[in-house]
């Protein structure tokens, strides 16, 4: 087992999914109780990510934000070195890649939430942040809890945009989808077998125990008793 | 009765189509410092013979575990010899019709040049520039499944350099993502195949030094037949264009060694 990949898995995982936790709330917010017809837009943009393939990103993040593009200058500017090869890449990379399986749980949460709640707590007062956190967020945390899950198991789970974009180094850009991909690749099939059977338990514990608390049924149903 | 007819026929070109029956050509696994070289060969092939082949292009060990999972290929032309020779030893490849059956055909020898973009900011490639500070990445194709990396992880170790430059080293896929990842400004330099550095867009775009050949064991490449095809004619018939001194000449000017 390659454990400095694994933990590095873990890292990314980790560190997307508390960067989409911190970015959905407010654009789930936004999408469900904005009234501006242009969210439209908004909410397609971030089920982008869902039906584009990790290439397209794997490509922009490559070159057009590459040193060879003004934006990209910019960003060496800032991290003091390209996105490509590197940790930040891949958490640039990761975020945007799961941004959906962030959005979209939180945002069926908070729309399952019953309408007069809502109109009780702006009758009484509240700003949109206080609603958000008072009213929306205690009524929709079990669609949190799944959009954490899902958005942790999405990032552990990418292939493609790393493989793109990452160069392959141990400790900053090798994660355990890499490593697999690697053990095949030089026959070693026992080691890929113990990386696959790693990465396919995470998952799987992950899933039951989103299910068995009830939310990732809830969820699927629209439940609306908020 | 007309509509019907006319939806019938519809659905037949449909299934037609998604069923893919059309002439199955002559499938190519190629190595990825090839890409650069194939196509037109391919081309002028069809033009010669009207045998369509299309090629695919990767790290050589990538194509031996597709071929070794049963992939669907007449004829494999790897970036070394340990590839084919492990298929040939597996029973799944072999030379027939060749001088000896058991043994790759070896159709050219590769060249490794360390490549670096004009705009770079960093001096002219040479020996001197790998040990240079202000080199902060290096590109090189995956040691472990592709014979370029092997050969670029070699010369390092030859010069003395390999574990100094490691935490420098974007190891990519296979020799065409390396070359890409130097030629996208993302890695500063990179130890990339010849064929690569002579293209039109990255001999304008860069420069190259030829790695000394006593620094790296030879970059022999050779190609076995992929014993299940059911093109056998076709095959070797490619293969005698590939070894033809016109097509052997072309090699030379691509990048590539011819085999004689």
């Amino acid at each position: 087992m390659d454990w400095q990949a694994l933990l590095l898995t873990l890292r990314l995982a980790t560190l997307t999914t508390a960067i989409l936790l911190v970015v959905a709330v407010p654009l789930a917010a936004l999408l469900v109780l904005g009234r501006s017809r242009w969210l439209v837009l908004v909410e397609a943009l971030t089920a982008l990510p869902l039906v584009l393939p990790p290439t397209v990103l794997g490509f922009f993040l490559l070159v057009l934000l590459g040193p060879r593009t003004a934006l990209g200058r910019v960003i060496i500017g800032v991290l003091g070195h390209p996105l490509a090869f590197s940790f930040s890449g891949l958490v640039v990379g990761s975020v945007i890649y799961s941004l959906p399986f962030a959005v979209q749980p939180i945002t069926a949460g908070f729309a399952a939430v019953n309408p007069a709640l809502v109109d009780a707590a702006r009758l009484l007062g509240a700003g949109t942040p206080r609603l958000v956190s008072t009213v929306l967020l205690p009524l929709a945390r079990r669609s949190i809890v799944v959009a954490a899950v899902l958005s942790f198991l999405h990032t552990v789970g990418e292939f493609g945009v790393v493989l793109m974009l990452g160069g392959d180094i141990p400790g900053a850009t090798r994660t355990l989808s890499i490593v697999l991909y690697d053990q095949v690749e030089s026959f070693d099939y026992a080691a890929a077998m113990r990386t696959a059977v790693a990465l396919l338990t995470m998952s799987i514990v992950a899933l039951v125990a989103i299910y068995a608390t009830g939310a990732g049924r809830r969820m699927s149903q629209g439940d609306r008793r908020g | 009765m007309r509509t019907a007819r006319i939806a019938l026929i519809f659905i037949a070109g449909i299934v037609t189509w998604l069923s893919g029956a059309a002439q199955t050509p002559l499938r190519v696994a190629a190595a990825a410092d090839l890409e650069p070289v194939l196509p037109p060969i391919l081309t002028a092939f069809q033009q010669a013979t009207g045998i369509h082949a299309e090629a695919t292009y990767q790290a050589s060990a990538m194509l031996t575990t597709q071929i070794e999972n049963g992939a669907p290929f007449d004829l494999f032309l790897s970036a070394d010899l340990s590839y084919p020779r492990r298929l040939i030893d597996a029973g799944l490849a072999d030379a027939a019709g060749t001088a000896d059956s058991s043994t790759p055909i070896t159709y050219a020898k590769g060249t490794l040049v360390l490549w670096a973009r004009k705009d770079g900011g960093l001096a002219t490639p040479s020996l001197e520039l790998l040990r240079s500070p202000a080199l902060k990445r290096l590109a090189i194709a995956n040691p472990d499944r592709a014979p370029y990396g092997r050969a670029a992880v070699a010369s390092l170790k030859s010069l003395g350099l390999y574990d100094a430059l490691k935490p420098k080293l974007a190891t990519a896929e296979n020799i065409a993502q390396a070359a890409q990842y130097v030629d996208s400004g993302n890695a500063d330099a990179g130890l990339i195949s010849l064929t690569s550095a002579l293209t039109p867009r990255m001999s304008s775009s860069g420069s190259y030094f030829v790695i000394p050949h006593d620094l790296y064991p030879p970059i022999e490449q050779g190609a076995v037949i992929i014993s299940k095809t059911t093109q056998r004619e076709a095959v070797h018939k490619f293969l005698d264009y590939l070894l033809s001194p016109s097509v052997q000449a072309q090699l030379a000017k691509s990048g590539l060694t011819p085999a004689k």
